[in-house]
């Protein structure tokens, strides 16, 4: 085969496998993306308006005194000491799930409640998720020392 | 006292290495006797310093030496022995010790190759490797002394987070950064082509057992990690698309194109700037784990011991490692002359050339999707995470075709001399595959990505025998002695096949645990029977039991099959009073087929305890296949040239 021809080849076959590649992440990225919100973020945009479409995550606390567990299915309070929201669960909590423990859970609002799919912690307990260490800056009442941002 | 003496270890091993790399970087040109002799002389004098500052460490652990500020971090005297050693490397400090250290002991078996290595490029691999020495010591030096002293001593440790203290989570920081420092092996060797102009076959072939080795041990430290996830965190999954993962995963999939692009290299002398590129980035990747992990900058759950202040000086790290080399390489890759032979498309060398291609742009799939939280939060402040589905839309699709090729690939022969004879071999393999799909389709019709998964495993596992027995059918050979079996493979990529076997068998694992999993929450208390098909569980008891450094919530199931008993199984809570933090360990029964996969929940005796069963079937096969990779990349280095040779002689 003429070199040329085949060069050719090669490069239409390189920019048709990056271009797919491209095309895949980006349908991806726009549907697969999950936003993170505090209380004080969905409590401002989203009370008692409509359900949000898409799965999301709040990151806050677990408030004291609210966590209740019946049947199976664990109803408690996610703050960021402005604001709290509802959560619903009814999976397995994770070994590092306690009150006043910054958590993030992901699931879907609706009627004001979250849903939840899945409830994270992390390994170690002194650790705070960043955006829940960001969250509580804001509203100034951070008290921690380890992970500051 | 004895600590001070692994500190000042460490300041003299970071002097003789400056000292080092200026000698080189004023002797660049020279290739002579005495220069090599006095690089390969500083390089062993580095690791035994760096070794006995390391086993200062290790010792002061042991002996639980809590005057040292990371001894008393993270450890405690109740603690069992394996875990103390283990302790040094589960912290900061410790694990950047680790990671020089094999980094210099890698210098030194390098420096060993005297007589196969021209002096000219193995005194630049010697130079490039003691500048990133350089660079991690001075890291270790100027922000994490792991030999700082405490003013008062404290009476006991913190204790060392319970979920690191297994057996899986003790050796998979030492594979993970074999794997992750064996890869500045063959980045070296890139550079030192760079540096000294000097590329040939040779190099190729020196450099390619570096890259296996490192990508077996990176193979199985990633396994290792991901089933320690598997049978300590609880959660019945084994592999997450967390951004710790990634970071492990993206060096992997570079080392694996690497490993391919460097063999086409040897053997048909192209791809030369490819090949280079891929051993810088590498690297680089295996430096960017390091930072995702050791920062804390990306949101993960996984991350032990991040630090973000020390973050950036990683990031420095990086950007010297990563920026200076392609530098270089941009200016000195035109000066490569490549052999011009003709190039069939319908070749070994395109097939690899096309897996490259794709294992590359996969990785930058994987790359995007870790970074883009990070970028997007930089550029307009929202707050976002990617998950799972991403990955299973654009990873999955992109690496479909690279398990098309890699059954076909070891089918072709290389460049356009010999006609490739693959017609029966792919009709016999696509008529095995069709059946195969078929009977996926008969057991669960439902899912389309369950039977496509599946038959891609069925492909690659029927890939790798066809060929395997159409290359025996192929020969005279008489293979009636074990003898004559062994070395008839061995000449014909042994490795290769059993590293394919390897990803056709973890495939298998994929699909059964994907797409044929059961899982269920329940609550039950002691005497109820749960029935799952022709199995159930009796719940026997719940007891409290102490352990070395904890407390124990033991659960008795009695797991039956068909009303015979098979086993008992023994999910526990445990409570570690010392560090105050509670771990489930799930009470696991695996065999060939599957796992039953128990865990017990909240509860007590009044309502019960809530609890979890799982069922994954051929879940084992994935760290099987992982085991085999590894395998095979050992078998391929065993069966180099020189094994071969020795073979021969002893026929």
């Amino acid at each position: 085969m003429n070199p040329k021809y085949r060069r050719l080849i090669i490069i239409i076959f390189i920019t048709l496998t990056l271009g797919l590649a491209t095309k895949l992440i980006l349908m991806a990225l726009e549907e697969n993306i999950i936003y993170f919100f505090t209380p004080n973020e969905i409590k401002v945009k989203y009370e008692n308006k409509q359900d949000i479409e898409k799965k999301i995550r709040v990151g806050g606390l677990v408030l004291e005194n609210s966590v209740i567990k019946k049947d199976g299915t664990t109803k408690f309070n996610i703050t960021d000491r402005s604001h709290q929201i509802e959560v619903l669960f009814d999976g397995p909590l994770p070994d590092l799930f306690r009150e006043g423990q910054g958590i993030v859970v992901e699931g879907m609002f609706r009627n004001n409640k979250l849903i939840a799919s899945e409830v994270l912690a992390k390994h170690d307990e002194n650790y705070m998720p960043p955006e829940v260490a960001d969250a509580l800056i804001k509203n100034g009442v951070w008290q921690g020392e380890k992970n500051d941002p | 006292m004895i600590p001070e003496i692994g500190h000042i270890l460490l300041i003299l091993t970071f002097v003789t290495s400056i000292l080092q790399v200026l000698f080189w970087s004023f002797n660049i040109k020279k290739s002579d006797d005495v220069t090599i002799n006095v690089l390969i002389k500083s390089t062993f004098i580095n690791f035994v310093f760096i070794l006995f500052s390391f086993g200062i460490l290790v010792y002061s652990f042991i002996i639980s030496d809590f005057s040292l500020v990371i001894v008393s971090d993270n450890s405690h005297t109740l603690k069992p022995l394996i875990y103390k050693i283990s302790g040094t490397w589960g912290n900061h400090e410790g694990s950047l010790m680790l990671w020089i250290l094999i980094l210099s002991f890698f210098t030194f078996l390098v420096s060993r190759k005297k007589h196969q290595i021209s002096y000219k490029l193995l005194s630049s691999i010697i130079g490039i490797q003691t500048i990133i020495l350089c660079l991690f010591l001075s890291f270790i030096l100027f922000t994490s002394n792991p030999f700082e002293r405490l003013n008062v001593l404290p009476i006991d440790g913190n204790g060392l987070n319970p979920l690191l203290q297994d057996p899986g989570l003790a050796l998979h920081p030492p594979l993970l950064y074999f794997g992750y420092v064996g890869l500045s092996v063959s980045f070296s060797f890139a550079v030192g082509a760079l540096i000294t102009g000097e590329i040939n076959k040779e190099w190729a072939r020196q450099m390619r057992p570096w890259i296996t080795i490192a990508w077996s041990a990176l193979t199985i430290g990633i396994a290792l990690g991901s089933w320690w996830a598997y049978y300590e965190l609880g959660w019945g999954g084994w592999w997450f698309w967390d951004p710790v993962e990634n970071a492990s995963f993206m060096p992997w999939l570079i080392a694996t194109a690497l490993l391919h692009s460097v063999r086409i290299l040897e053997v048909r002398f192209i791809l030369i700037n490819w090949t280079i590129l891929l051993s810088i980035l590498g690297f680089s990747f295996s430096l960017l784990g390091t930072f995702i992990v050791r920062s804390g900058l990306l949101t993960s759950v996984h991350a032990f011991a991040s630090d973000p202040s020390r973050g950036l000086f990683i990031l420095i790290i990086l950007a010297i490692a990563t920026g200076g080399p392609l530098i270089l390489y941009a200016t000195k890759t035109s000066l490569f002359k490549e052999n011009k032979t003709q190039f069939n498309i319908i070749s070994k060398e395109s097939a690899l050339l096309i897996n490259n291609l794709f294992l590359t742009t996969a990785a930058a799939t994987v790359l995007i999707g870790t970074l883009y939280p990070l970028f997007l939060d930089a550029f307009n402040g929202n707050k976002i995470s990617i998950g799972p589905a991403y990955y299973n839309a654009t990873f999955a699709p992109i690496m479909a075709p690279v398990i098309l090729l890699m059954a076909i690939a070891p089918f072709l022969s290389w460049g356009i001399k010999k006609p490739n004879k693959i017609a029966k071999k792919l009709i016999f393999l696509s008529v095995i595959t069709l059946l195969g799909g078929l009977g996926l389709f008969m057991i669960d019709e439902s899912s389309l990505f369950s039977i496509i998964c599946g038959s891609l495993a069925i492909w690659l596992l029927t890939g790798v025998i066809v060929d395997l027995t159409f290359q025996i059918k192929a020969t005279n050979l008489r293979l009636n002695s074990f003898k004559a079996i062994f070395l008839y493979f061995s000449k014909n990529n042994l490795g290769v096949h059993i590293a394919h076997m390897g990803v056709a068998v973890f495939l298998v694992g994929v699909t059964g645990e994907q797409f044929y999993k059961t899982e269920f929450n329940i609550k039950k208390n002691v005497g109820d029977i749960i029935n799952i098909g022709n199995k159930s569980l009796i719940f026997d008891k719940v007891e409290t039991l102490p352990g070395p450094n904890y407390k124990s919530e033991t659960a008795t199931f009695t797991l039956l099959k068909d009303k015979k008993i098979i086993d008992v199984l023994k999910p526990e809570k445990r409570f570690y009073p010392i560090e105050k933090s509670q771990t489930t360990e799930a009470a696991i029964l695996s065999d060939f087929w599957g796992d039953t996969y128990l865990v017990l929940g909240d509860g007590n005796k009044e309502t019960g305890w809530s609890i979890r069963v799982y069922f994954n079937p051929l879940i084992s096969w994935i760290w099987g296949g992982a085991g085999f990779m590894a395998l095979g990349g050992l078998v391929s280095i065993l069966q180099s040239r020189k094994s071969r040779k020795k073979l021969k002689n002893a026929i």
